[in-house]
């Protein structure tokens, strides 16, 4: 009985019965869909079609399999998602060191921030490959623009979080402004830096896999529109949907972890 | 109290998340038998009877994107609603009913639609197709354009261009079944029965012209054709940009077509001065054998033969439009519709028609009979 | 340069508040102000072809701002439609997905042993892109109604309530647990229960997280409702609009429904902020 309660009490086992409940949710509906509809493997396949589609040695394009396909377009949208994704991470800190630097560069920036973070992707796209000249490098570009944003606004959160009472005792201390931010500001900051680190990176890949769409030439987002548009096996779409999803949860989980690295304050929990 | 609310919530979380499955996807039942029940078939339905149908329960579908205008036409033909269902680049629509008369493309969906390998809807014979050129209705797809500015100052390019995709084009259409080897090893993701399907009817589009006569000159740009496209072009197509669209009325086809390069390279030898020594072509599509001229040009070496060094095939299927990245120089040339290039030369591009690959529509509007009987 | 030294060096003194009292009408008119400069800035730069120049590109792709704005009369009525459309799909995603969040985070609050793992989940479905949901969710709305464009719309809401719903959760939670020690112990002398101490001390603490949340939430619906509609069955919606005139190559069309759309997120983020302040001033 102990041991019973000492794992259901675990973090994992909690996530663990999330899972079997949606695992549960899913089967109940692909059972519904087979039975009423004419393809149901486009609505809802079941589970172990997926799999099966994933480990089955049959090629789906000219000499890959199923899961070789997903993992090397996978491989080239990932690199171009982290690229943007580091571009913009460094930028955003550093804009929001700028912004907290300069009260007067807040007020003139913030709103401007804002209005990037709404432009449609589709429409400065086109754009940006005009300026490139480049469909690779515009990706990465796109995917630095969209997770910019969050990195800002969470770091300039955070910078905005230290109490009054701290700029005191700075103060009394007659510390340079300098170690003000080195001491004070920064790592105050990190705990919102790594929230806006958690949006962004999901973020970043979504962004690479949409803008794969929009020329051909690899990535996730073409095998993606390609197999959507049944040419080829229905299952690599859905391989696409759960290996995006694991993409993302992997992503967070490593920014976790990278966060226990650096950060002390975590480590306590 | 404490156990018990998190059984409520337990409780309540499962159902919950069970009839949220349920609503998703039931309800289905009833429509989904007929499909097996069909075993008497009306022996020839009109076209316009089965239109005025579909078009009445607004079950009429398109990509939309610049692809609706036949279907509009069509429409317009027999008086109807000039109104259609946004179809999503699958024929789950169709299949399920939620579109009575689809949009197919004869080389790419009807065959998914028809055939049972990898993808397809498994319908055989059990479904029909109203043909847009036999409708009269019939506008120009895929050709090769370029811009005036590259066209005036690599004239040499052009026309080798043209002349070695020519020969492409010719083998292509006389192998089809080799056409759709290359293109599937090209890195093609379509699988290799549906490449096959797809090249064969490829191949039909390029040597029959819309009246159903055998076309030998590939490439050739028919006058009545690209003037039908451009009429219907002109009546449905309406550009919000009020500049745009008063210049796209006055457009005639020498503003956005030029015989000259594809005459010179039909009267060559197959010597050119090429002034750019490595090119390259705009899809407008992901790599598929809709394409297969160009890769069997690149796989047989005919473009290195005319003096390029190298030709990038891009492929496309996104949403930068392929008329976009040729006018912005991010590539040479490109493959496109007419109405497409018509539309980006009135609001301001600089494009023009070179060669017309595909001679007739591929275009049908795909239904089952046992629906309308 | 000068300048923002000095209000820095301000910033670090005690006198802080009294300067700011002072400059108070300097200070609002200055949020206000500062980026409408730049803006002017902005609006000559381009208008006068100066970015063009920058960005090597053309009047075609980056067309003047007066041809937008024409263009954006001319068609005022069409623009309506396809704006209340995307709107009304990102604000009832937006609210539902809220909810939804705060919900989940709520419990997971309060039972950390079953919500946690809700909340991974929920984060899970976050990170799907929108352009592999947004079609799952077309197939899994087909029975909802036989009218398309509800349908369509359906499916809209639902993306945008996934993604919403993961970036309040994962807020809220932290608002609701993160709150200063001696709150938390004081509450434990009073031997208060867990409901009073989630509805006077969790609750109230999260509120300035609920915001941190709304201001990613607020304009990532909008972003959502935007892609989706690239793959909705029926044709409605800002983003569908550039789309189309996108591939039809009618950049100028396109412009007007971008600028639809930046409009469509500065206003919704004004309201944002204007409830902002009225809320959490009652707070404190």
């Amino acid at each position: 009985m102990k041991k019973i309660k000492a794992i259901t009490g675990t973090k994992w086992f909690s996530s663990f019965l999330w899972i079997v409940l949606l695992i549960i949710a899913w089967e109940v509906g692909a059972m519904v869909v087979a039975a009423t509809k004419r393809t149901p493997e486009n609505i809802l396949p079941h589970l172990y079609q997926i799999i099966a589609a994933a480990f089955s040695g049959k090629k789906v394009t000219g000499d890959m399999t199923a899961v070789q396909a997903v993992l090397s377009s996978a491989g080239l949208t990932l690199i171009r998602a982290l690229l943007g994704f580091i571009i913009g991470a460094v930028i955003g800190f550093l804009f929001a060191l700028l912004m907290k630097m300069s009260g007067m560069v807040e007020k003139i920036l913030f709103p401007y921030l804002m209005l990037i973070q709404l432009i449609p992707v589709l429409g400065i796209a086109p754009i940006i490959l005009a300026i490139t000249g480049d469909i690779n490098i515009s990706r990465v570009i796109i995917a630095a623009i969209l997770s910019f944003y969050p990195v800002a606004a969470n770091t300039l959160a955070g910078f905005k979080s230290v109490e009054q009472e701290k700029y005191d005792l700075m103060f009394i201390y007659a510390a340079k402004r300098r170690s003000l931010y080195t001491k004070v500001l920064i790592p105050a900051s990190l705990p919102y830096l790594f929230t806006g680190f958690k949006i962004a990176a999901p973020m970043a890949v979504t962004a690479s896999i949409l803008v794969d769409t929009l020329q051909g030439d690899g990535g996730l987002g073409c095998l993606l529109s390609q197999s959507l548009k049944h040419a080829m096996s229905i299952h690599v779409f859905w391989l696409i949907v759960f290996f995006s999803a694991f993409l993302g949860i992997v992503i967070s989980k490593v920014i976790g972890l990278i966060e226990v690295g650096i950060a002390p304050w975590r480590r306590r929990v | 109290m404490k156990k018990r609310l998190k059984r409520l919530v337990c409780a309540v979380t499962v159902a919950s998340l069970a009839m949220s499955m349920l609503t998703a996807c039931g309800g289905g039942g009833g429509t989904s038998q007929s499909s097996t029940a069909q075993t008497t078939q009306a022996a020839d339905l009109k076209a316009e009877d089965i239109i005025k149908k579909a078009a009445e329960q607004g079950k009429v579908g398109n990509w939309g994107l610049g692809n609706e205008y036949e279907v509009l036409a069509l429409l317009a033909k027999y008086n109807l609603p000039t109104k259609y269902l946004s179809q999503d680049f699958t024929m789950d629509g169709f299949d399920d009913d939620s579109i009575l008369l689809a949009s197919a493309m004869t080389y790419n969906e009807l065959g998914l639609v028809k055939n049972d390998y990898d993808g397809g809807y498994k319908y055989g014979d059990k479904v029909k197709y109203i043909d847009m050129n036999d409708e009269g209705v019939a506008m120009m797809e895929d050709n090769i354009f370029t811009t005036k500015k590259f066209a005036k100052e690599n004239p040499e390019t052009t026309a080798a261009f043209l002349y070695a995709s020519l020969k492409g084009w010719e083998y292509a259409v006389a192998h089809p079944d080799e056409a759709a080897e290359i293109v599937y090893k090209a890195g093609s993701s379509v699988s290799p029965d549906h490449q096959k399907y797809m090249a064969s009817e490829v191949a039909k589009l390029v040597s029959t012209n819309t009246k159903g006569e055998k076309v030998t000159d590939i490439g050739n740009m028919d006058d009545s054709a690209m003037q039908q496209t451009l009429d219907i072009a002109k009546k449905y197509v309406t550009l919000d940009d009020a500049t745009a669209n008063t210049k796209f009325k006055a457009l005639t086809l020498d503003d956005i077509r030029d015989k000259t390069f594809i005459t010179k390279a039909k009267a060559s030898d197959g010597k050119f001065n090429i002034e750019k020594k490595s090119v390259k072509i705009q899809l407008k599509w992901l790599p598929q054998a809709q394409f297969m001229g160009y890769f069997v040009a690149v796989e047989k070496g005919y473009y290195k033969e005319v003096g390029f060094d190298n030709v990038e095939i891009v492929s496309g299927g996104g949403d930068i439009a392929e008329t976009t990245a040729v006018n912005n120089g991010t590539v040479d040339f490109g493959v496109t519709w007419e109405t497409n290039l018509a539309s980006a030369d009135a609001s301001g591009m600089d494009l023009v028609e070179i060669a017309q690959i595909y001679q007739r529509s591929g275009l049908v509007l795909v239904y089952k009979p046992e629906k309308f009987s | 340069m000068e300048r923002e030294v000095r209000l820095q060096k301000i910033g670090r003194r005690k006198t802080l508040r009294q300067r700011a009292k002072e400059n108070r009408k300097w200070q609002k008119a200055s949020t206000i102000v500062l980026p409408v400069i730049l803006g002017v800035i902005l609006v000559g730069l381009w208008q006068g072809q100066v970015l063009h120049g920058w960005f090597h590109t053309d009047t075609f792709t980056l067309p003047l701002l007066d041809k937008i704005g024409g263009i954006m009369f001319d068609i005022k009525d069409k623009i309506l439609i396809n704006t209340l459309s995307t709107v009304s799909v990102a604000f009832i995603g937006l609210l539902v997905g809220s909810l939804l969040g705060y919900l989940v985070a709520v419990l997971a609050a309060m039972f950390p042993k079953i919500g946690m793992g809700g909340l991974s989940v929920i984060g899970a479905f976050a990170s799907i892109p929108v352009v592999a949901l947004a079609p799952v969710l077309n197939n899994w709305t087909k029975d909802v109604s036989s009218q398309a464009s509800i349908r369509s719309m359906v499916s809209k809401i639902i993306v945008v309530t996934l993604i919403c719903a993961a970036d309040m959760g994962l807020n809220a939670y932290r608002g609701l647990t993160e709150i200063k020690p001696f709150s938390e112990d004081l509450m434990a002398i009073y031997a208060a229960p867990k409901r009073t101490v989630l509805w006077k001390l969790r609750l109230p603490n999260s509120l300035p997280y609920v915001f941190t949340a709304l201001k990613v939430s607020v304009p990532a619906s909008i972003m959502t409702a935007i892609v989706s509609e690239y793959f909705a069955e029926y044709i409605t919606g800002v983003g569908r609009q550039i789309r189309e005139n996108i591939v039809l190559a009618q950049y100028s069309t396109a412009w007007a429904y971008i600028a639809t759309a930046c409009l469509i997120g500065v206003i919704s983020y004004v309201i944002l902020m204007a409830l902002q302040s009225i809320l959490l001033r009652r707070y404190h």
